[in-house]
């Protein structure tokens, strides 16, 4: 056993040697994640985008016209920037991206209102981008109700109702909103706890399938083998020690940045989110051995790996909900850890749900380390025979 | 005089030559490896599909929601079933307490709850405002939407009756109390993407995301490769007769704008043909923005593939960058949110203003004037990494015909030796 661990520790000193031979090593391990990291950390700084640019178009230009345009100023969402004499100049400002959406008030607004003719105002916003898109419709559909509701007040004191009865049936139905077990509806939770993992587990398997695939490229194996006393196991578990205790820094860095410089909400104790880290890290490692013994030729397995690293960004259901895909793609979904993270993270750590609502992801991302016994042998056979190395042809 | 003309055409039509044989050569080390023929074919064949299916369903129908009446009256049954009419929501359970509600929340059997308070029926007949309390779920943005456009679809509506049938019960004629209720009429219009679904919001930016993608990736594989195969693991290979530099790089790009034009075919054609993604924008205009995209692309791949020094260099180095330039294109975040120093990395990348191009021409309708701001920055970005395409490449034609005057007065092993190859 004691001589198992000093084996271990051998190829590790190994690693870290071959690590710190080369630029890109530490390029991929180090630097690049760190970057992605402050990239996105201070990308959505702001949490809520705010101040996105809107038009008014006033064809009425009376004090009424002037007040919704006003109003629509003020939102915390929407600034207006320009006021444009036509519909046709504001849709066209629209589709060069120059505003967000726009706001057509109508001729004769003013007198309209006053003769109970019902004008009509219509509001235009760009929907193809989603978010920008949605909160522009939320933004304007409240503001425009709230004037509507204001009007609607002032007709009712002119008919003499009193104060009280009015409040009450401007709005007879009032809905309160609530974001279960998170009182923030903050766009960079949604997107910055995901996104950052996904950057992560591109680096892990990357690194992971590079690490034991120049080693094949290179005819190194044997070496690496001796050194392990010809156990694979012991061989990869030196190996990939390094970059275990590296990646779960680095993840434990970003749980800083998300939890305590970006202050999202964490409900849960530090124990279970270093658990939760750190059997992230390991899944991806362990899938990343499972590529390269699979393909032990480093060009393909390289490929694959980020075949699977990119889909993660689709599939782990962060932007369009797993329930909501077609079933195959549910089921496939399953085997993407960051999948599993992510339903810690919104169950667990965010919405401070018992550990046992959430046990099941923890258990899908042990069932992960299984996967490389089923190519240990073909593995080690390509680290003994170097059967797949490709042929250069030096001119 | 004559002379002279002869020999600057003769020049002129020996450098076609050179450059056409050097575009066939990339040809032929294109086609003939299997890794990168996969990279630049199987992805961006299987990946526009891929997530076709993927986000097949395009927006999130009947979310199911627990409704907690505690009012039990005929109103709020009715309040329940409007709800429930709702294309967003589907009421999955009722007459169940709040315990069991965010029970069945945590164990995801419902993703929102609505709770319809015990005075409901009460408030309406004595003409007092009651509130309905929706909780959302906020694991899915799409899922808070659907929940909020549901909830207060109803509540407005509902609302809006009572308010009609007081004022009449008051005296109004129904168009007065109806006028009343609701002073000017609000129309809602979602330019682009009308129906809000997912994969036309998405996809766009994916495709030009991986023409950009793949082709700088496939470069600089291409360019390690080159690298790996070359004794001295010069870039350029060391051939008797020194290679002019434009020529070396007009070829190249060519073989890769051949290839990504008949690509941009079915990716940009035949795709959103087939799945009904916005398709405004017409023959010509596509054109001009994808011209200078693959251009500019191409160029900035080849300047950035001197850096790579081996096969799986590119790979390793560039391929995380996918997914931060999908939010540097300003799709999902506001632009007006970003930061000077993100707008400005924003315009090192020819992905940037074509994904913006593409789904204002595709979706928005807007003509080449109208996107004329993101044609010229690619042009100016064609034009840049032209240049440092051709400064880089130049001095790697320059380093390689020095190894060969080298090789005259001194071994290889020397020479190896002295550009740091060990062995």
């Amino acid at each position: 056993m004691k001589s198992i661990l000093i084996n271990i520790w051998k190829v590790a000193v190994r690693e870290v040697n071959r690590m710190t031979s080369r630029g890109l090593y530490i390029l991929v391990v180090l630097v690049l994640p760190v970057l992605s990291i402050l990239f996105f950390a201070s990308l959505f700084q702001e949490g809520v985008p705010t101040k996105m640019p809107i038009a008014i178009v006033d064809l009425d230009q009376t004090a009424s016209s002037r007040k919704v345009a006003r109003n629509i100023d003020v939102t915390p969402v929407s600034t207006v920037t320009e006021n444009l004499q036509s519909e046709t100049e504001a849709m066209s400002e629209l589709r060069a991206g120059n505003i967000y959406g726009f706001v057509v008030i109508p001729k004769n607004f003013q007198s309209d209102i006053l003769a109970s003719r019902q004008p009509v105002i219509s509001y235009y916003y760009q929907n193809g981008f989603l978010i920008a898109g949605g909160l522009m419709q939320n933004d304007l559909t409240l503001i425009l109700h709230t004037l509507s509701g204001g009007i609607n007040i002032q007709k009712r004191e002119a008919m003499g109702q009193p104060e009280d009865y009015i409040k009450s049936q401007v709005q007879p139905i009032q809905l309160s909103t609530h974001q279960l077990f998170n009182p923030t509806a903050n766009y960079s939770v949604y997107i910055s706890t995901i996104v950052l993992p996904i950057m992560l587990q591109l680096f892990i398997l990357l690194m992971t399938v590079y690490s034991i695939g120049i080693e094949i490229k290179e005819r190194t194996s044997h070496e690496w083998l001796r050194l392990s006393n010809k156990s694979i196991f012991t061989a990869i578990t030196g190996k990939l020690l390094p970059y275990t205790v590296i990646f779960f820094i680095e993840m434990m860095f970003q749980n800083f940045m998300l939890y305590k410089v970006m202050q999202i909400p964490m409900n849960t104790s530090l124990g279970w989110l270093m658990i939760g880290s750190f059997l992230f890290v390991m899944a991806y490692q362990a899938i990343g051995v499972f590529f390269i013994g699979l393909l032990p030729l480093m060009r393909h397995s390289l490929n694959l790996a980020a075949f699977y690293g990119i889909l993660a960004l689709t599939l782990c259901g962060f932007s369009f909900p797993i329930e909501a895909m077609p079933p195959v793609f549910q089921y496939w979904a399953s085997g993407f850890p960051v999948r599993h993270y992510m339903h810690i993270f919104q169950s667990q750590i965010l919405a401070g749900f018992e550990p046992r609502y959430s046990i099941l992801s923890y258990l899908y991302l042990v069932l992960f380390f299984l996967l490389p016994l089923t190519i240990i042998n073909r593995l080690k056979s390509a680290l003994i025979y170097q059967t797949f190395i490709e042929n250069v042809h030096q001119t | 005089m004559k002379n002279k003309n002869i020999n600057i055409f003769r020049q002129i039509i020996e450098g076609f030559s050179h450059a056409f044989r050097i575009w066939m050569r990339e040809f032929q080390l294109i086609f003939s490896d299997v890794g990168v023929m996969i990279l630049i074919f199987a992805v961006p064949l299987i990946y526009p599909l891929l997530y076709s299916f993927i986000y097949y369903p395009e927006v999130v129908r009947d979310l199911p929601i627990a409704v907690v009446d505690l009012s039990h009256s005929s109103d709020s049954r009715q309040f329940t079933r409007d709800l429930d009419a709702t294309p967003d929501l589907k009421v999955a359970t009722t007459s169940i307490s709040m315990e069991e509600a965010i029970s069945m929340f945590k164990n995801r059997k419902v993703r929102g709850i609505v709770q319809i308070p015990k005075t409901f029926s009460k408030d309406i007949a004595m003409k007092r405002q009651t509130t309905i309390s929706a909780y959302a779920d906020m694991e899915f943005f799409l899922y808070y939407k659907a929940l909020m456009t549901g909830a207060s679809f109803v509540s407005l509506e509902t609302g809006n009756q009572l308010q009609i049938k007081n004022l009449m019960n008051d005296g109004l004629t129904e168009r007065q109390a109806q006028i009343t209720a609701e002073p000017f009429k609000m129309v809602d219009n979602a330019m682009a993407n009308q129906a809000g679904g997912f994969a036309s919001y998405g996809i766009p930016a994916a495709l030009i995301l991986i023409i950009q993608q793949t082709l700088i990736i496939a470069i600089g594989i291409l360019a390690g490769t080159a690298r790996e195969r070359h004794i001295f693991g010069t870039l350029v290979p060391m051939d008797r007769k020194k290679m002019g530099t434009f020529r070396l790089v007009l070829g190249k790009a060519a073989a890769y704008f051949t290839i990504y034009a008949l690509l941009c075919i079915y990716m940009l054609g035949i795709i959103p043909e087939w799945f009904g993604y916005g398709q405004s924008a017409s023959l010509v205009e596509l054109i001009a923005l994808i011209t200078p995209f693959i251009l500019s692309s191409i160029f900035m791949g080849l300047t950035l593939s001197v850096i790579f020094k081996n096969r799986e260099s590119a790979m390793m180095l560039y391929l995380f960058t996918s997914i931060p330039l999908l939010f540097l294109s300003g799709i999902i975040w506001p632009l007006s949110n970003f930061s000077t120093v993100w707008l400005a990395v924003r315009e090192i990348f020819p992905s940037s203003n074509a994904i913006f191009g593409y789904i204002k021409m595709n979706s928005l309708g807007a003509t080449i004037f109208e996107t004329r701001k993101e044609i010229m920055s690619l042009w100016i970005q064609t034009g840049v990494y032209f240049l440092t395409a051709c400064i880089t490449y130049g001095y790697q034609v320059n380093f390689s015909a020095h190894l060969r005057r080298e090789l005259a007065s001194h071994s290889y092993r020397e020479i190896r030796k002295k550009i740091g190859i060990v062995g």
